[in-house]
């Protein structure tokens, strides 16, 4: 952004001013002056597939950050210091939705509804549905299908860093589905030599994973026995062999 | 489908880029028609495949995939060969990863490829039907 001398002396005045009395009319017309700026960087990230007007929000809100935090003393121009700032927020906002980097939003909801076409589709064929029929039942196409698996896979990775896993929506009822302790679970020879590794895992990932390589129970049976989605049981097994591979390589 | 089909992916070996092993191996599972189910063990076993391949970090260097698929039989055999530039990478598959990869898929293997020196894996998956 360049403004002609005379603006850019105005300008000056104005957060001056501005440092002086925080005027909040003064800050409204300073923020609105430079949401040009806030809408330019805003479209550079716009090829992330998040829709613009939620970035440009994001900007402006890094833009009114800018204002506030802005000490015209220091000599810096003010486009220079928002710029930084505003750059700042986006990116945050990025870093923070996690997935939304790597997957277009229409993936991630395609990702989401193909959660629930599994579910029925499983209940009805009464076996795991093939690619075709659950492209044939979304109605999009088999590569729609593929994508929207990988970008889910994406978002589970990108949520290995919450703590406990964040995916506790259904953990209360996991013993009630569970029923008695399955004896295969606790013979399980590879229990004492992998238990180091696999007790950091919260228990609900324990139980899925014994289920599924130590019982050798398939991904829909799990989800039939613990009443939760197999999409659900896809994801925190990806998650745990994630979480399972980086503590290995660390030891 | 002929009996026999075979793709081949080049791919830098970056965890970033190794999503594409996985996105290929999806695509021609489902093309012999394999099960939801089916398809994320494999990429399930992809993933802990190149894992042990790569150490589970960005190389410098690639990862040869190598995907065959035998109508007839209805199988997969997917390969998968490091070509880094430091030489003398070892292929790491703890006892957790062999238990999940026997769950995962029929066959599995990890071994120092002898022509190249590189860490290298095979796995054979074969769709089920009656799933």
């Amino acid at each position: 952004m360049s403004f002609e001398p005379d603006q850019r002396e105005e300008l000056r005045r104005k957060f001056n001013q501005f440092a002086d009395d925080r005027d909040p009319a003064l800050r409204s017309q300073l923020v609105e002056g430079h949401l040009g700026l806030a809408e330019y960087l805003a479209r550079r990230f716009s090829n992330r597939g998040e829709q613009l007007d939620d970035l440009v929000q994001v900007a402006s809100l890094g833009l009114l950050k800018a204002v506030d935090r802005f000490e015209p003393s220091r000599g810096v121009e003010f486009s220079t210091y928002a710029t930084h700032t505003i750059v700042g927020e986006l990116k945050r906002h990025f870093r923070d939705k996690g997935w939304a980097v790597r997957a277009p939003r229409r993936m991630q909801e395609l990702y989401l509804r193909l959660g629930k076409v599994v579910s029925s589709l499983s209940q009805e064929l009464g076996r795991s549905p093939t690619i075709p029929e659950l492209a044939a039942d979304a109605q999009v196409s088999e590569e729609e299908v593929l994508e929207a698996l990988e970008a889910g896979q994406a978002y589970r990775f990108s949520s290995l860093d919450a703590p406990g896993g964040g995916d506790d929506d259904d953990g209360d009822t996991l013993s009630a589905h569970l029923g008695g302790e399955d004896p295969r679970l606790l013979e399980a020879e590879h229990r004492a030599a992998l238990s180091p590794l696999i007790e950091r895992l919260a228990p609900r990932d324990q139980t899925i994973l014994h289920l599924r390589f130590f019982v050798g129970m398939t991904q829909s049976e799990i989800a039939d026995q613990l009443g939760i989605s197999q999409m659900h049981v896809s994801r925190l097994l990806a998650r745990s062999l994630n979480q399972l591979r980086a503590a290995a390589s660390e030891s | 489908m002929p009996a026999e089909e075979e793709v081949r992916l080049t791919v830098p070996a970056t965890p970033e880029l190794l999503r594409l092993a996985r996105v290929t191996a999806s695509g021609v599972a489902s093309r012999l028609g394999f099960s939801y189910d089916e398809v994320e063990d494999l990429r399930l076993a992809i993933d802990e495949l190149c894992f042990a391949v790569t150490g589970g970090r960005s190389q410098d260097g690639y990862v040869l995939m190598r995907y065959v698929v035998r109508g007839d039989d209805e199988t997969i055999e997917v390969h998968g060969m490091a070509s880094f530039a430091a030489p003398g990478a070892e292929p790491l598959l703890n006892e957790l990863s062999g238990a999940v990869l026997d769950a995962l898929v029929d066959e599995h293997a990890v071994f120092t490829d002898d022509d190249h020196g590189s860490p290298s894996f095979r796995l054979v998956k074969r769709r089920s039907g009656s799933r």
